[in-house]
């Protein structure tokens, strides 16, 4: 456990240290949600305003996780000799988790500021947005280790976890749109949990494939 | 001598049956499906075999992941093709048919979404493989996202139809389907031959592609 925690510790010292990639997802995020509020801004219905939210946390999410396993490339070896797979795996998905939970706590911020709330942001929204969002950025997390094994990685991250992705996006989107158009926790009880449990194959998976990729 | 074994002679033999009795034995008259609902002989075995070969392709996957043997990365390569074959066909009959009994190619059926995403996971596995250049480590990496992205296709064949309140598929939310009606017994008699016929036409074509990769590995083209 604890050198899982040194790992993490790793992971936000590096971030900490050139600062530019966080800088980079920022502006990245704050672009994306200025463009959708000039092109959406006057006629933004609460159905669209949760597809664009989460279309947005989407695109930002692939950007920001991309970089999880590519940045390591010149510390692969090092990080081969030091650490078992499991708990580099691990410290990943930890670390890749928060990264994009801040982010898209800046971002739900920045997209009301703008576009305006539709309304009906109670708890279990915030609820159903970090469930789904542990899903985002595990699947991922995954992909990158995928991707920064090939040549143009920076597409690749985007063709191999769009497609793996869209379970976890339509659920979340459709549990999302019920509870702002003013459902009943109880209507999504049975969703959330199906999302949940889609989010535990995919760390499962992640837990039994990352050797195998690390190891190549 | 031609070597053939029986499940080869017992593919023909269905599908030459599944030709002739889906064309020519009665069907029910259903309104607006008609004499079209002899697609179903041919347009829903593909998709069964779509997804017998893909599991198989990612148990392959499995396969190669613990034994590291080139010969189930070909199979499982070669069984991806054949599925990705059969997926077209079955998008491009069902696209046909639906252009005449539902008004237009695309309606954003949830099971249309579903196959459409399904070829997408599988083309990315050949983008995939194709920007690896290392052998070994194309095999290990493109087995490691076929078991990933199978398992994540999987959930999705449950959670699409609980989103969509109807899907316009016959036998669907009110659809009348062929179920529905005593005449379906007879259409059983062609349909279930159907589905196991097509199915081992497709792992028949996937032997073949085998074949054919294992000979041109070892003579090093």
């Amino acid at each position: 456990m604890q050198e899982v925690f040194e790992l993490v510790y790793k992971d936000l010292k590096t971030d900490w240290r050139n600062r530019y990639p966080v800088f980079g997802i920022l502006l990245y995020l704050s672009a994306i949600i200025i463009i959708s509020y000039m092109s959406f801004m006057n006629f933004i219905k609460p159905e669209v305003w949760n597809a664009l939210f989460w279309l947005i946390i989407l695109f930002t999410s692939v950007n920001a996780i991309a970089k999880s396993f590519m940045q390591e490339e010149n510390r692969t070896t090092y990080l081969y000799f030091v650490a078992s797979p499991v708990k580099i795996i691990a410290a990943k998905l930890i670390y890749s988790n928060l990264y994009q939970f801040v982010l898209i706590l800046i971002s739900i911020v920045i997209f009301s500021l703008l576009l305006g709330s539709p309304g009906n942001l109670n708890a279990w929204f915030f609820v159903n947005l970090f469930v789904g969002s542990i899903g985002l950025a595990s699947a991922f997390t995954m992909v990158s280790s995928l991707a920064s094994k090939t040549e143009n990685n920076a597409t690749l991250m985007a063709i191999l976890g769009f497609p793996i992705v869209i379970p976890i996006l339509l659920m979340a989107t459709s549990i999302s749109k019920q509870l702002i158009l003013g459902a009943p926790a109880s209507d999504i009880t049975s969703d959330l949990l199906t999302l949940l449990s889609v989010n535990v194959i995919i760390i499962a998976l992640s837990f039994i494939l990352f050797p195998f990729t690390w190891k190549s | 001598m031609l070597r053939t074994e029986w499940w080869k002679w017992l593919t023909m033999a269905l599908l030459l049956y599944v030709f002739v009795g889906g064309l020519l034995l009665p069907v029910p008259r259903l309104p607006i499906l008609n004499e079209t609902i002899r697609v179903l002989y041919f347009h829903v075995p593909m998709w069964f075999g779509m997804i017998a070969l893909f599991t198989a392709s990612c148990i392959q996957a499995i396969k190669y992941l613990s034994k590291e043997q080139l010969t189930n990365d070909i199979f499982s390569v070669q069984l991806a093709e054949v599925g990705i074959l059969f997926g077209i066909l079955g998008m491009i009959s069902g696209m046909f048919w639906a252009n005449y009994t539902w008004g237009e190619p695309w309606s954003s059926d949830p099971k249309q979404n579903m196959s459409a995403i399904a070829l997408l996971i599988y083309f990315a596995y050949f983008v995939l493989r194709g920007s690896i250049k290392d052998e070994q480590q194309r095999a290990k990496i493109s087995a490691v996202y076929n078991i990933f992205a199978f398992a994540t296709l999987i959930p999705l064949l449950f959670i699409l139809p609980r989103l969509a309140e109807d899907s316009l598929h016959p036998g669907n939310g009110g659809n009348p389907g062929f179920n529905a009606y005593d005449l379906d017994s007879q259409m059983r008699l062609v349909f279930y031959p159907a589905v196991i016929g097509w199915a081992l036409l497709g792992f028949w074509l996937a032997t073949i592609k085998i074949r054919y990769e294992i000979v041109s590995e070892k003579l090093g083209l």
